[in-house]
């Protein structure tokens, strides 16, 4: 238990001292009871931390002064913005401010980097995390989904188009740099950090066409980015869909972070993905211009 | 003797199932993540296999995906344990081939054995 005096009694440690087996250890301890767990292993989390530019040096680890772990929060650092991520206190050490100084700590860090503007996602119905950020002055911006599509999906024949694949090059100049404003795990960045990744650009015979960049895991497609250049999005989307899963009929695929109004998704239910869960997108400040583009 | 598989990251957790079927003549074999499952579920081929929906490495839902490609487990029931509202679990049950789910926490230690005898037939 902690002290009466609660903000004495913590102390924020930077997470570029832990190993990456003893950050995982702490960040799984603080989810045990979470409705969607998302454990990690060391490996994963140390990817997640570079695909996500993930600060080692500003993010924070919360412990007692006896060495009692409290608590764990991220901050992500791009140009013009920050991303607050995997906040977690350990289920018996809830409820005395550890969050609370977890965040306080994350967003001065911010501050004192100058940066102003903050994102960050909190799963739906996690009412105790929304409203500290709601206290802390984040505004609500917009519903998120976590889609998952099952390899046992049956498949489709591909639509009939001229489909191109690209190779990762090709496919990060077409992600480009303008999605600043983008959740987080799906601006550019995430993708230029992130390995495996490929596309396909596909023409339809009315002339509507499309492209769709990945990220193949051994055993998963992930990290999605997409765009309609000329057509209906559904319709785009479901051929560009048609032929990724033709091409890959064994893989699971999860993607994240689609915002609910979203113009290609009524393709991704047609094509057999499943809702897992939804998050709410939450921003504090006003993007800057240059991430506007 | 019946094999159970039980592939689940939390040693409370995992000890909680091996205790409450600790009665039964049950081989509780353990697995931490998914990619050990897999391995395991190859090696022993169980009779049962509990998966946890939430693992280190891949989630439970591409675990199943790997293992309902394997026809030597086509026989085998694979059962969801999660903590996920009733509606997902159901979807998730029905797009990655489970035979069923069980609602995290386990505490009504009664229910959870008779569902595990259930998914073998135990009569």
């Amino acid at each position: 238990m902690l002290p009466a005096d609660t903000n004495t009694a913590i102390k924020l440690i930077p997470v570029s001292q832990f190993t990456d087996e003893q950050l995982a250890a702490i960040y799984n301890q603080t989810r045990v009871d979470y409705m969607v767990p998302m454990p990690m292993n060391a490996v994963r989390l140390a990817e997640y931390m570079k695909t996500y530019d993930v600060s080692r040096e500003y993010s924070r680890v919360a412990q007692t002064h006896d060495g009692e772990m409290l608590g764990v929060n991220m901050l992500g650092l791009r140009e013009g913005r920050a991303w607050i991520t995997r906040l977690g206190v350990i289920p018996n050490t809830r409820r005395n401010g550890v969050g609370r100084a977890l965040m306080g700590s994350l967003m001065e860090q911010a501050a004192r980097l100058s940066i102003n503007f903050v994102m960050l996602e909190v799963i739906k119905n996690n009412t105790p995390a929304y409203q500290l950020f709601l206290k802390l002055g984040f505004y609500e911006v917009g519903e998120l989904l976590v889609l998952r599509r099952s390899p046992l999906t049956p498949a489709v024949d591909p639509i009939v188009a001229d489909a191109q694949r690209l190779d990762r090059t090709d496919s990060l100049v077409l992600v480009g740099h303008d999605r600043g404003t983008q959740p987080w795990t799906n601006q550019s960045e995430s993708l230029f950090n992130a390995f495996e990744v490929s596309g396909l650009r596909l023409t339809l015979a009315d002339g509507s066409r499309g492209w769709l960049v990945y990220q193949r895991q051994k055993f998963l497609l992930t990290r999605f980015a997409f765009k309609t250049e000329v057509g209906d999005p559904a319709t785009v989307a479901y051929a560009m869909l048609s032929h990724l899963h033709n091409q890959y009929p064994r893989l699971d695929t999860q993607i994240e972070n689609i915002q609910i109004d979203d113009p290609h998704l009524p393709a991704f239910y047609r094509m057999g993905y499943v809702e897992a869960f939804r998050r709410i997108e939450m921003w504090h400040g006003t993007p800057p211009p240059e991430i506007r583009k | 003797m019946t094999k159970i598989l039980l592939v689940e990251d939390i040693p409370d957790n995992a000890e909680l199932v091996r205790k409450a079927l600790s009665g039964r003549d049950y081989e509780i074999i353990h697995a931490p993540d998914a990619e050990t499952g897999l391995q395991l579920a190859l090696t022993h081929i169980p009779d049962l296999i509990l998966l946890d929906l939430g693992l280190p490495d891949y989630d439970g839902q591409t675990l199943a995906g790997w293992l309902r490609a394997e026809t030597v487990l086509d026989a085998t029931p694979i059962v969801a344990v999660t903590a996920w509202p009733e509606e997902t679990a159901k979807k998730m049950v029905e797009s990655y081939g489970f035979d069923g789910y069980i609602c995290k926490p386990i505490i009504k230690i009664g229910e959870f054995v008779a569902k595990i005898d259930s998914y073998l037939k135990v009569p």
